[in-house]
């Protein structure tokens, strides 16, 4: 049976799409899982980046797509995985024309007959480059961040991936509950309310991973890094699992997590 | 913190021509839109006329930030369609009265744009307006391209994080040799960099090679204001405002001011200093 | 109604008003879509006029089994009439939806926007579907990077001066000279050397053809990655941006970097590969 196709998509730029699909990913491939990881921002690549992958790019999905090389010679392995976890990297040269809708499918399904997890990178917006990444997708996360500009953004981009009939689930990144309890930040609830659709994570903000993308470490390589176990309980929601969520309110992410340690 | 005093403007000088300027990045997220907002704030307290478009068709936000989405009612593709006029479309900002807002629409697409019709909107726009300001999408794809056609000049605004650096760049490529872009660096955390965990400065004007125009901190703030839709350039003080304000008055200076912060580039041309000045 | 439903802490299946052996189907299908999704939860069979056979609860148990699903067991549906319903939605508990003044301006906000596009369908304007508009695009052939073709008369050196920025490329038949930085992101290609009066930061490619004696210079070789004929290297250690000039070259199948001082001359290195 093929892998499952999964779009990571948001409308608004910045809000952690890629940092989301290499983690996920990541965290995935950890837990055994043959996982790829397609960049589909042609023109604007990221991905290789944050998982310190670009000094090893040779090909690029435009390439297998004018078919001057195979899927699995663009394929790049992590080598910090074994062989579960592989990206192939958009073209940096080129646009978002440079590639169909129909060929970027097709590299989709063919990458999802050797995996058990395809993620596609989604570019920012809802042009071109949204309408390929969606292409062969069956399955649709959304990233959205508590503010009112990011979920606007997301809304409409729901409303554009539901055309498909695919599962849309929703991820709330940067969560500052400090701010969501002074109501200067809308709540968890409050975006669900707003864009109703399956909530399947919720990461608080955290000012060192970008420190982590811009050294290119996956966090969870790092036993010490707080968002470890976040990424993990989005994982195993993903894999069908039925996760409480933590609940980021009452006393911090921190205080909560310390509680955790604590009851052993 | 000293007080921008407004600077009345005399009758005579709005024969000249307005100055159209495109605020873009490449990488989403980076604070295009609040600069937008805060840019045109800051330049309209000192008694310029300012028009703000929001380029973003399908995914606007300038009128949230700027507060102004109740009073919305035409936006930007209906002007361009001709079914509605643009005295009729913009909005006047409710703070400032010599500020208003061309907004975008949020159930249509980016390349319903006209892109010769763009051009000859904010060529019209700039015979009414000291500062057309237009609010870049993320990317560079057609949204992109119709959001530079009427611009002639460009600010470009990078966060210190490697992907923003290389989107920005690439960016920077595409303007070509029409423009002469400037950099602002929004969300920098001092504390951060000094730990090794932020770029600096230098490290994003390493590679970017701009006049740099500001440098704007991280402020917590900055998403309540742009939640309330009320821009944070509006207040008296904080260091954010001052920002703001400091950016405003150079680029009404006319002339491509020095950077504020010294270049050690890592790159040839800052060691060989003024016979290799600047980026082309 | 739906086959299969949330109820409290699991899952209602609903075989009421339905032929049991369609029901048997679809949920069956349901499962496969969405392997895993709803492992570790207890069902409870809803029926309508009649209680299931053993035979059909066993079948049932088994496709529940089969997504993970323990039945817990079978009730009957009770047609509730309009008095009744009501009767009993007064008695439920409400639940109060608060919404922040934010969440309630954007609702309104959407609902502003649906109407919008309502009220332009009323006027018989279709918001533009991008089928329509995609017919009147012409169509864009995808048009491959030009492949280095090996031409007679002697190749030409491109000479460019200024900044290469990220996503833009050189290509030459011949050699490539830049004065001024190659950034990430950028990449040259030349069938002959390639010379960086800057810092290279990019991809580079020498000898783009096939010759292995060709060479990269650079005033500061940085380089994300660097290629001579068909060898590829990545910067494998930390080189700290001090080093100097310095060239890349192909020696015994491998690229290797050396500063200018240590470098052999051009002429010396002969037709080695």
């Amino acid at each position: 049976m093929s892998g499952r196709r999964i779009v990571v998509t948001s409308g608004k730029g910045g809000v952690g799409k890629t940092t989301t699909t290499a983690n996920l990913g990541a965290t995935l491939a950890k837990r055994g899982h043959r996982v790829i990881l397609i960049d589909a921002d042609i023109g604007l690549r990221n991905l290789d980046l944050v998982l310190g992958l670009e000094k090893r790019i040779v090909f690029d999905v435009v390439e297998v797509a004018e078919g001057r090389c195979q899927l699995r010679q663009a394929l790049i392995k992590d080598k910090r995985f074994g062989e579960l976890l592989s990206i192939l990297p958009a073209a940096q040269t080129r646009d978002k024309d440079a590639i169909t809708e129909e060929q970027f499918a097709g590299i989709v399904k063919q990458a999802a007959e050797i995996s058990d997890y395809v993620f596609i990178d989604c570019p920012a917006g809802i042009e071109a480059g949204f309408r390929n990444a969606i292409a062969g997708a069956d399955e649709a996360i959304v990233v959205t961040t508590p503010e009112v500009s990011a979920i606007r953004d997301a809304d409409r981009v729901i409303g554009k991936v539901a055309e498909k009939n695919i599962p849309i689930r929703l991820i709330v990144n940067r969560l500052r509950p400090e701010m969501v309890r002074t109501g200067d930040m809308l709540s968890v609830e409050d975006v669900c309310e707003i864009l109703s659709a399956e909530l399947i994570g919720v990461i608080p903000d955290d000012e060192e991973v970008i420190d982590t993308t811009n050294r290119g470490e996956p966090i969870v390589l790092d036993e010490a890094n707080k968002l470890r176990v976040v990424y993990d309980k989005i994982a195993r929601r993903l894999e069908g699992e039925l996760v409480p969520f933590t609940n980021f309110d009452n006393q911090g992410f921190f205080g909560r997590l310390l509680g955790v340690l604590k009851a052993g | 913190m000293h007080e921008v005093q407004p600077e009345p403007v005399p009758v005579a000088q709005k024969a000249k021509r307005g100055r159209a300027i495109v605020i873009t990045s490449g990488k989403g997220g980076v604070g295009k839109t609040t600069t937008t907002a805060n840019l045109g704030h800051a330049l309209a307290a000192r008694g310029c006329s300012v028009a703000l478009i929001d380029a973003d068709v399908g995914l606007r936000n300038l009128d949230i930030v700027l507060g102004l989405e109740s009073r919305v009612k035409h936006n930007l593709l209906d002007v361009l369609d001709g079914t509605v006029e643009l005295d009729d479309a913009i909005v006047r900002d409710k703070h400032n009265a010599s500020l208003v807002l061309l907004a975008a629409s949020q159930t249509r697409e980016k390349d319903e744009v006209d892109t010769e019709k763009m051009k000859a909107l904010v060529e019209r726009m700039r015979e009414q307006y000291d500062y057309v300001i237009i609010d870049c999408p993320a990317g560079i794809e057609g949204g992109f391209k119709n959001a530079v056609v009427g611009a002639d000049e460009a600010i470009v605004v990078c966060t210190p994080e490697v992907s923003a650096v290389r989107d920005v760049d690439r960016v920077v490529g595409l303007l070509g040799n029409k423009f002469r872009p400037q950099l602002i660096v929004n969300r920098l955390r001092p504390a951060l960099v000094k730990k090794g965990k932020m770029l600096s400065v230098e490290d994003v004007n390493a590679i970017l090679r701009l006049p740099l125009l500001g440098v704007i901190g991280d402020e917590p703030e900055i998403i309540v204001t742009t939640n309330r839709g009320e821009p944070i350039a509006l207040r008296k003080d904080g260091a954010t405002a001052a920002a703001y304000h400091a950016i405003a008055a150079k680029i009404a200076g006319e002339d491509v001011a020095a950077p504020t912060v010294e270049i050690k580039a890592s790159g040839f041309f800052g060691r060989l200093g003024a016979m290799f000045g600047g980026a082309k | 109604m739906t086959l299969l439903r949330g109820k409290g802490l699991g899952l209602e299946v609903v075989l009421a008003g339905r032929d049991f052996a369609e029901a048997l189907l679809e949920l069956e299908a349901k499962l496969a879509s969405q392997p895993g999704f709803y492992r570790g939860t207890e069902a409870v069979a809803v029926y309508g006029d009649a209680e299931p056979s053993a035979e059909q609860a066993d079948a049932l148990r088994r496709v529940l089994e089969g997504g993970g699903i323990t039945l817990k067991g079978f009730t009957a549906a009770t047609v509730v009439d309009g008095a009744e319903f009501e009767r009993r939605r007064a008695m439920r508990p409400r639940r109060e939806v608060t919404l922040s003044d934010e969440a309630r301006s954007l609702v309104a906000d959407f609902a502003g926007a649906r109407a919008d596009i309502a009220q332009r369908r009323k006027r018989g304007e279709e918001s533009v579907r991008r089928a329509d508009l995609v017919a009147t695009r012409t169509a864009t052939p995808i048009v491959a990077p030009p492949a280095l073709t090996i031409v007679e008369p002697p190749p030409s050196t491109l000479y460019h001066v200024g900044t290469l920025r990220g996503g833009q490329s050189l290509q030459q038949v011949g050699n490539i000279v830049v004065v001024g930085d190659v950034n990430p992101g950028a990449e040259l290609i030349a069938s002959g050397d390639i010379v960086v009066f800057g810092r290279l930061g990019g991809v580079a490619h020498a000898g783009a053809q096939g010759d292995a004696t060709a060479r990269v210079y650079a005033l500061d070789l940085s380089a994300t990655q660097l290629r001579i004929a068909s060898c590829i290297a990545a910067d494998a250690g930390e080189r700290t941006g001090a080093a100097g000039p310095e060239a890349a070259f192909v020696r015994d199948g491998r690229i290797l970097v050396a500063a200018l001082e240590k470098l052999p001359h051009p002429e010396a290195q002969g037709a080695q590969s």
